[in-house]
């Protein structure tokens, strides 16, 4: 009975890693290559669990693997693996695998070698449960944890200042993000409560398929708000999104994730491609059921995804650090993944196929990309690009797992074949998607949006390809080839960068929208739309052939401005790209971000006024309490004086106060 | 008979004289022979009232009064004894050691 | 069945007066140690004996004390006591073992006031007559004042009068209350009695509404004082800063006020003359120490002074989840202070631990402790992941059910709430980046790490931290019973 063997095991995903967590933090000290073992048997046995649950749901995908178990009051903890889950699982856990294999050469130098892999253990095991989770709550908890850990491994080199500096920012910023999660989260058991008539026998507050069932009565649910009358559904499904923003790093949000580069190059692989930003676009896509009855929500998804991906371009594009091109471009590549979700209000719930596909690809190469950086790195010891050049004939493997990743990233392929790398098979999609939407619902911006970051995305990442292994070196360094245990995981994940997305184009999305009709919760996707007046027409394949080839277009053309300025280098930028440039000033101190959000917002209005003004107060409550014991000093200090110590002023005193008594019996008695 | 107001007369004379004494003088060994003036002039109303009122009551306060205010005086000089052994001096408004 | 509940005072009491008469350290230290761990046996053997399932009182004794006055020593255990009494019964054998090794003068008056504190609280939480839980009320202030008295910080004399004094006031005033209760419910019944349940049921039947609202105000003053909230708390950081580390814990484990709101104030609240004011009150009492805590814990320098306004920031959700007077927003509340108790022991022993070695608390004379004081460094993570509230950790789960719960009553409050996290979350990153990470300060010369009983008693407390906040249920179940008495107490009225 292999089937239910497999259901039995799913809870072992996350907590085999987290087991190794365990052991490696308190005996990794002792083992060779501090523990690594056990990390990477541990990821490994999740992901082979997940692979066969994948394996079989592919088959069958009604097969859901559902288990709930009491948690404290109201509240469960449970496993819920459908179609979504279980790509997300197979590819979390693989990407991590490698990654993990990657980190034993990479970190092998390292003192504190046992704390990075208890930690990135656990980082795992937080995606993992996040992703597996049945209910909000759960989801909430992982999302916490996970966010826990990349403040752990940002700030692994914590003796740096800036790493400290970076951990700490990226903690608070998504921790922005994370209180409104957490408000979408009260407001929604709140409304539950209400809709459902307080708490009932055998059901679990906040697991998806509880909430789902209350959409209709949610969406019904109207809030004034400053005038405007918003249902319940839409303030829950921002709220949620705001979180999403925080940990994918949208605008605007988006800010710590460059600076997550202080850590090991590994953990930003991690974070970036498995482990951290997909969370928030996963967030949308496991609730999506509401998002589509709330088109409002849908709106601001889409276009704050599209902005983000356009943004996080300028930016990449001026960026001289290997590492900080990657963050941005990771930004940018998550902007898209959130615009392929927005867009489910026209073309429904192929926005979660298309965009969840898009994250699986980006996956691949984006871990690609860091893991090779990373070689770079370890061979060189800079990350400066202005400093490199020419590393491409010392580090061959490298040079080519990287390059086909950045083909990837910037989405080359034939349209209309089945010639092209995975990037492209994913990216396609969400920009003919974003012309469906524009075409039905005549609004062009996030369509616009796309196309402008598909240029940029090529022109920076050619940039970086030619900068770096192109040309002379400009510095001395002395390079040298990584050792196998590097470059194998990096021609797997190229393998894979190339060929995954061709192979599995036509089957994946379908699969993935069996999450929510065929299975699990069988909802109507049609009527939820209805409730938020959207209108389905999915994808229709019939578009223009000049906008098929658009994003190819571009992307060439970015590829051939790259190619012009940075390897032939007959176009020279000169002025343009010097400070004295407003535009590229702007643009390289990045819109001046840090000015704005550390020294004004968090330091000169939330510590400087708001902090300072509330200790003013704390002094003035606390003078008035001071002040009673003052006063009652001063007081008796004066009184006191009234004992002189003459005996003659006592007995006056004694005697007018019988005197005093007796007029006033007198008094009294005569009232009376 | 003598009337029981005269008494009370006399008693509330006494009192009186006490009192101006009391407030008026320095010498602490005066102050203690007026406050046993006034503590005779209540002894005098009790056995005044004893008498007027034909019950032996008052007359048992008096005697315990009495004795009470004796070893009230021998306290009393001891202390100012002790006070004069000390600072050579039986001044009370000189003495104000014990003020604040 | 062993008499729990008087043996739960009489045990560390004993111990306390025979740890006063002993001449070495190791001795008091040893006999004090003895005497807290008797205590948490009986703690244990009542918490196995406990019926989480009921609201009823358990363990129930009564003795007639003053007949004419209707005095009686009665006591017992309910789902509102057991959590704070298992708190205590806890914490303090590990303080005992935390400040084994510290030198101090006067060793037995030290263990002897601590094992003293053990008594009085406890007795508080099992008092189930008014005159018995005064009694043990005002004796916490004996070994707080000379614990902060005799072994606190420079400015140690103002402080413990400051502490005394203030809270002493409050608790006169909660007095003035419990006898108009007293008076009100003997004039009406003609029998007088002073037990807690029998004038909280008569309280519903006084006339006049400002009679009970004058009463329910001056109790519930005496318990926001010793919570203490925002605008009561400023004898607060004073004391928690200038006590020695022991005393600030004891502080943490004087959950008394808040135990008293449940205890008492919370079933009379619906029949007040107006509930709805009194929730607001409450409510925004609540909020307001949330946000208010943490504001001025974002401008403190000296580490232990902020760890004192984020308790007074943690405290407010205690006020604020039993304003939301839902089962399971109140059963947050009463979770928030089991929680509390323990995140706020580890914070106070690093606090203290760091004081120990480097001779500070000035966060910016700090840095890179880390490097020095790894084991201190993981545990004190753990408390301050805690105290920002990390799921996983049991400061979440208070925060979560007081939160969620109490939003359909206060949404405005609850919000004010929620913002306050981000900001709680930077005061407490903030001062572990510049306290323990970064370049080590080689000013403060060659430092040692935390000794190995320290590390114990921190990691034992850590990992109660981390059990109770992945199965809080044991706890929790408790409460949810009590919880449910109280509120359905509401519903009937229609508060």
């Amino acid at each position: 009975m292999v089937k239910t063997a497999l259901e039995e095991f799913a809870f072992l995903i996350p907590i085999l890693p987290a087991l190794a967590f365990v052991i490696t933090f308190f005996f990794g000290k002792k083992m060779p290559a501090g523990g690594a073992i056990f990390p990477i048997l541990a990821i490994a046995g999740s992901f082979v669990i997940s692979f066969m649950i994948t394996l079989r749901m592919l088959g069958n995908p009604e097969e859901v693997i559902s288990q709930s178990h009491s948690w404290f009051a109201v509240l469960n903890f449970g496993v819920l693996i459908d179609p979504l889950a279980a790509v997300m699982l197979s590819m979390v856990s693989f990407v991590s695998l490698l990654i993990h294999i990657y980190a034993v050469s990479y970190m092998s130098h390292d003192p504190g070698k046992p704390r990075y892999f208890a930690e990135t253990a656990l980082f795992t095991a937080a995606m993992l449960s996040l992703v597996l989770s049945d209910n909000i709550l759960q989801f909430f908890v992982s999302w916490e944890l996970v966010g826990l850990c990349s403040y752990l491994l940002i700030g692994f080199w914590f003796e740096k200042p800036s790493a400290a500096a970076a951990a700490k920012k990226a903690f608070l910023t998504t921790r922005v993000g994370d209180v409104m999660f957490l408000t979408g989260i009260i407001i929604l058991t709140s409304d539950l409560l209400k809709l459902a008539g307080g708490f009932q026998d055998g059901t679990y507050l906040l697991r998806f398929d509880e909430i789902f069932s209350y959409i209709p009565q949610l969406s019904a649910l109207q809030a004034n708000i400053f005038g405007f009358e918003i249902s319940h559904l839409t303030i829950i499904t921002l709220l949620f999104f705001g979180g999403a923003i925080g940990k994918s790093g949208q605008f605007p949000l988006h800010v710590w994730l460059p600076d997550a580069m202080e850590g090991p190059t590994t953990v930003s692989a991690l974070i970036h491609a498995a482990t951290m930003v997909t969370a928030g676009v996963y967030l949308v896509a496991r609730t999506f059921p509401m998002f589509i009855a709330a088109p409002d929500s849908l709106m601001v998804v889409a276009y704050l995804g599209g902005f983000t991906a356009l943004f996080a371009g300028t930016m990449g594009i001026v960026m001289n650090d290997l590492k900080r091109v990657l963050a941005y471009s990771t930004i940018s590549q998550l902007g898209y993944m959130m615009l392929g979700l927005g867009l489910g209000s026209v073309i429904g719930l192929e926005a979660v196929g298309v965009s969840i596909f898009h994250l699986i690809n980006h996956a691949f190469f984006k871990a690609l990309l860091f893991l090779c950086a990373g070689s770079v790195i370890h061979a060189v010891g800079t990350q400066d690009m202005r400093e490199l050049g020419g590393v491409g004939k010392v580090m061959p493997i490298t040079a080519v797992t990287m390059t086909i990743a950045a083909l990837s990233l910037a989405g080359f392929g034939i349209p209309g074949t089945l010639i092209g790398t995975s990037g492209f098979f994913s990216k396609d999609p969400i920009i003919e998607a974003a012309y469906i939407f524009g075409e039905h619902s005549n609004n062009w911006i996030p369509y616009l949006f796309s196309i402008a970051a598909a240029f940029l995305t090529s022109a920076y990442i050619f940039r970086l390809i030619f900068m770096t292994f192109t040309g002379k070196p400009r510095s001395n360094y002395h390079g040298h080839e990584s050792p196998a245990i590097m470059t194998v995981p990096l021609a797997i994940l190229a393998l894979f960068a190339l060929v995954f997305g061709g192979l599995t184009r036509t089957g994946f999305m379908a699969f993935l929208e069996e999450t929510f009709t065929n299975s699990f919760v069988n909802l109507n996707i049609g009527n939820l739309a209805g409730i938020g007046r959207n209108e389905l027409i999915g994808t229709t394949g019939n578009e223009p052939l000049l906008i098929l080839w658009l994003p190819l277009i571009v992307a060439l053309a970015g590829l051939a401005i790259a190619f012009l300025i940075y390897y032939l280098r007959v176009v020279k930028l000169g002025p343009l790209a010097s400070m004295k440039n407003p535009i590229y000033r702007l643009l390289y101190k990045r819109y001046y971000q840090h000015e704005i959000y550390t020294e004004f917002l968090s330091l000169g209005i939330v510590y400087g006024v708001i902090a300072f003004l509330t200790q003013v107060i704390d002094v003035i409550i606390d003078s008035i309490v001071e002040a009673f014991g003052i006063i009652t000093v001063g007081v008796s200090e004066e009184l006191r004086k009234v004992q002189t110590g003459v005996v003659q002023n006592y007995a006056t005193a004694v005697i007018a106060g019988v005197g005093l008594l007796i007029i006033l019996v007198k008094l009294i008695m005569e009232v009376i | 008979m003598i009337p029981l107001v005269f008494y009370l007369g006399l008693s509330a004379l006494l009192f009186s004289i006490g009192i101006y004494g009391v407030m008026t003088h320095k010498n602490g060994i005066r102050m203690i022979m007026c406050i046993e003036l006034m503590l005779n002039s209540a002894n005098l109303n009790l056995v005044a009232f004893s008498s007027y009122t034909g019950t032996l009551n008052g007359q048992v306060f008096a005697i315990f009064s009495i004795a009470l205010a004796a070893a009230e005086a021998a306290v009393g000089f001891a202390i100012f004894m002790a006070i004069y052994r000390m600072h050579d001096k039986i001044n009370l408004d000189e003495l104000k050691i014990l003020r604040w | 069945m062993l008499p729990v509940a008087s043996l739960l005072i009489l045990v560390p009491l004993i111990f306390a007066a025979v740890t006063f008469l002993t001449k070495t350290k190791g001795q008091a230290a040893g006999l004090g140690f003895t005497g807290s761990l008797a205590t948490l046996g009986l703690a244990i053997y009542a918490y196995l004996n406990f019926e989480s399932s009921t609201a009823a009182m358990q363990f129930f004794e009564s003795m007639t004390w003053i007949p004419s006055l209707g005095v009686n020593y009665s006591v017992g255990i309910d789902g509102i006591s057991m959590p704070l009494i298992l708190l205590n019964a806890i914490v303090i054998p590990l303080l005992i073992l935390y400040s084994w090794k510290e030198d101090r003068e006067s060793p037995n008056r030290f263990y002897g006031l601590i094992l003293t504190m053990e008594a009085a609280v406890i007795g508080v939480f099992v008092a189930l007559d008014f005159v018995v839980f005064y009694i043990f009320w005002e004796l916490t202030l004996i070994p707080l004042f000379f614990m902060v008295n005799i072994w606190g910080g420079e400015k140690r004399a103002h402080a413990s009068y400051k502490f005394f004094i203030y809270t002493h006031v409050a608790s006169l005033i909660m007095l003035l209350g419990i006898f108009g209760l007293f008076y009100a419910s003997w004039q009406q019944t003609g029998i007088p009695t002073f037990g807690i349940r029998e004038l909280i049921a008569q309280f519903q039947f006084f006339e006049s509404g400002l009679l009970k609202d004058a009463i329910f105000l001056s109790i519930i003053f005496g318990f926001l004082a010793k919570l203490p909230t925002f605008p009561f708390h400023s004898w607060l950081p004073d004391a928690y800063t200038e006590a020695p580390t022991a005393g600030s814990v004891l502080f943490i484990l004087l959950k008394i006020g808040g135990y008293g709101l449940f205890r008492i104030s919370l079933p009379m609240l619906p029949n007040t003359g107006n509930p709805e004011l009194m929730i607001m009150m409450l409510g925004m009492l609540g909020s307001f120490s949330i946000l208010y805590g943490a504001l001025v814990a974002l401008r403190q320098k000296d580490l232990k002074r902020m760890i004192a306004y984020s308790s007074l920031s943690h405290m407010g959700y205690v006020i604020l989840g039993a304003a939301g007077l839902v089962t399971l927003s109140v059963s947050g509340a009463m979770f928030q202070q089991f929680s509390h108790g323990l995140i706020m022991s580890i914070l106070f022993m690093s606090a203290g631990a760091i004081q120990t070695s480097t001779g500070t608390r000035i966060i910016n004379d700090l840095g890179g402790l880390a490097k020095k004081m790894p084991k201190l460094t993981v545990v004190m993570m753990v408390g301050f992941m805690a105290s920002l509230g990390l799921p996983g950790l049991t400061g979440f789960i208070a925060e979560f059910l007081v939160l969620a719960f109490s939003y359909a009553r206060l949404p405005g409050f609850v919000l004010i709430a929620l913002l306050v996290i981000v900001i709680t979350a930077a005061y407490h990153l903030w001062a572990m980046q510049r306290a323990m990470f970064g370049v080590y300060n080689e000013k403060l010369g060659d430092i040692r790490d935390i000794n190995s009983m320290q590390v114990f008693s921190m990691a034992a407390i850590a990992l109660l931290v981390l059990y109770f906040g992945l199965n809080p249920s044991p706890v929790l179940n408790m409460m949810i019973s009590n919880s449910e008495a109280i509120v359905s107490l509401a519903a009937a009225l229609g508060v």
